[in-house]
């Protein structure tokens, strides 16, 4: 009987319509699991820039829901931008601190070559708030003398 | 619609508790133990937390539903991230806090409503066209929590009055939102703490 009714099309129309559907679903897993992915990609970076922040593009707020296929594409595209844009703010970072090292060490081989040269310990990815700049040994004695020394100011004032 | 949603996300669920609160006033070890959890974290390990397990799927399914969570913080950062400007984790009222702490101990949200006004089981669905939750209409196909009679909630958003739990609410059903790749023991622990700290158990 089934043979019967396949030799004369019945069904012939659901088969498509199932292998559509089927296809869909196995598409909108893969793009969540890509979704999720690259949250975990862009949280790691945002976690390795702190405490400087990431100024990336947001999205509109909007309610919780079942997306289309189009939108979860539109997000995952949006994702890898925003992962693209971070890791190159990071990139950008890390050569201006090496920059900074650089200069640091320029400073300290040659003191007096680098007069009012100021580096803070943030811009050589150091934590804290102190400064090194470049300053006279014993006042204006050793500003007359050429006398020249890099220091390490003690951080933050305490607040008054 | 509910299927709808189970088949898209398999792991998406609620889990509810029952439990009594005859007294409503800030419990002294509830408030203590929040102190203690404010301590825990400074900036830099609220920002790593996203990392861990549990808040990393809270994370990620908040994406997968359209919700960018830098914006629109997952339950456990906005805590965190009170906490942050707050200094500390102020008590409110027993209710308040019982869901804070079991939110800070694991990371999943909890919410109470008042026992009288829901009945279970709970269940996350689609909402439909011109559908009406806590007063206002929702988006069509947005996410809610709904009883086997009425909507309750949006998803992630606190309950209203007069479902909401509240200082004339004696008997509570407390629900905590699963999402997938959360254990069902993290959320078992969630209630379980939730109950403890509202009952004075």
């Amino acid at each position: 009987m089934s043979a019967f009714l396949l030799e004369h099309g019945a069904g012939s129309d659901l088969l498509p319509q199932l292998e559509s559907a089927l296809g869909q679903r196995a598409a909108r897993g893969t793009m969540l699991a890509q979704i999720a992915q690259l949250d975990r990609s862009l949280s790691a970076v945002a976690c390795e820039a702190f405490p400087g922040r990431l100024n990336l593009p947001q999205l509109p707020a909007r309610a919780p829901r079942l997306q289309s296929l189009g939108e979860l594409e539109l997000l995952r595209d949006h994702l890898i931008g925003s992962l693209c844009q971070a890791r190159e703010a990071l990139a950008a970072r890390e050569l201006e601190r090496d920059a900074a090292r650089e200069l640091l060490e320029q400073m300290l081989l040659n003191p007096a070559k680098h007069r009012g040269v100021r580096i803070s310990q943030r811009e050589l990815g150091v934590g804290g708030c102190g400064v090194w700049s470049v300053m006279p040994r014993l006042g204006p004695m050793g500003r007359l003398m050429g006398w020249w020394r890099v220091k390490l100011s003690s951080g933050c004032p305490l607040a008054t | 619609m509910s299927d709808e949603v189970e088949a898209e996300f398999p792991g998406l669920r609620a889990d509810w508790l029952g439990c009594a609160c005859t007294d409503h006033r800030c419990d002294r070890g509830v408030g203590e133990r929040l102190a203690l959890l404010a301590s825990r974290f400074n900036g830099r390990q609220a920002l790593e937390l996203r990392q861990q397990q549990v808040p990393d799927a809270y994370r990620s399914f908040s994406r997968q539903v359209g919700i960018d969570p830098d914006q629109q913080p997952t339950p456990i950062e906005q805590a965190l991230l009170g906490r942050l400007l707050r200094g500390g984790n102020l008590p409110q009222d027993r209710i308040s806090d019982g869901l804070l702490l079991a939110l800070l101990e694991t990371s999943v949200p909890v919410i109470a409503f008042d026992a009288a006004l829901v009945s279970p089981p709970i269940k996350i669905r689609s909402a439909g066209q011109d559908q009406v939750v806590a007063g206002a209409v929702v988006e069509p196909g947005s996410l809610i929590l709904a009883d086997s009679q009425q909507p309750l909630c949006q998803l992630f958003s606190p309950p209203q009055p007069p479902l909401a739990a509240g200082g004339a609410s004696d008997q509570l059903l407390l629900v905590a939102i699963i999402v997938p790749d959360v254990s069902a023991l993290a959320a078992d622990e969630a209630l379980t703490i939730a109950a403890a700290a509202i009952s004075g158990g």
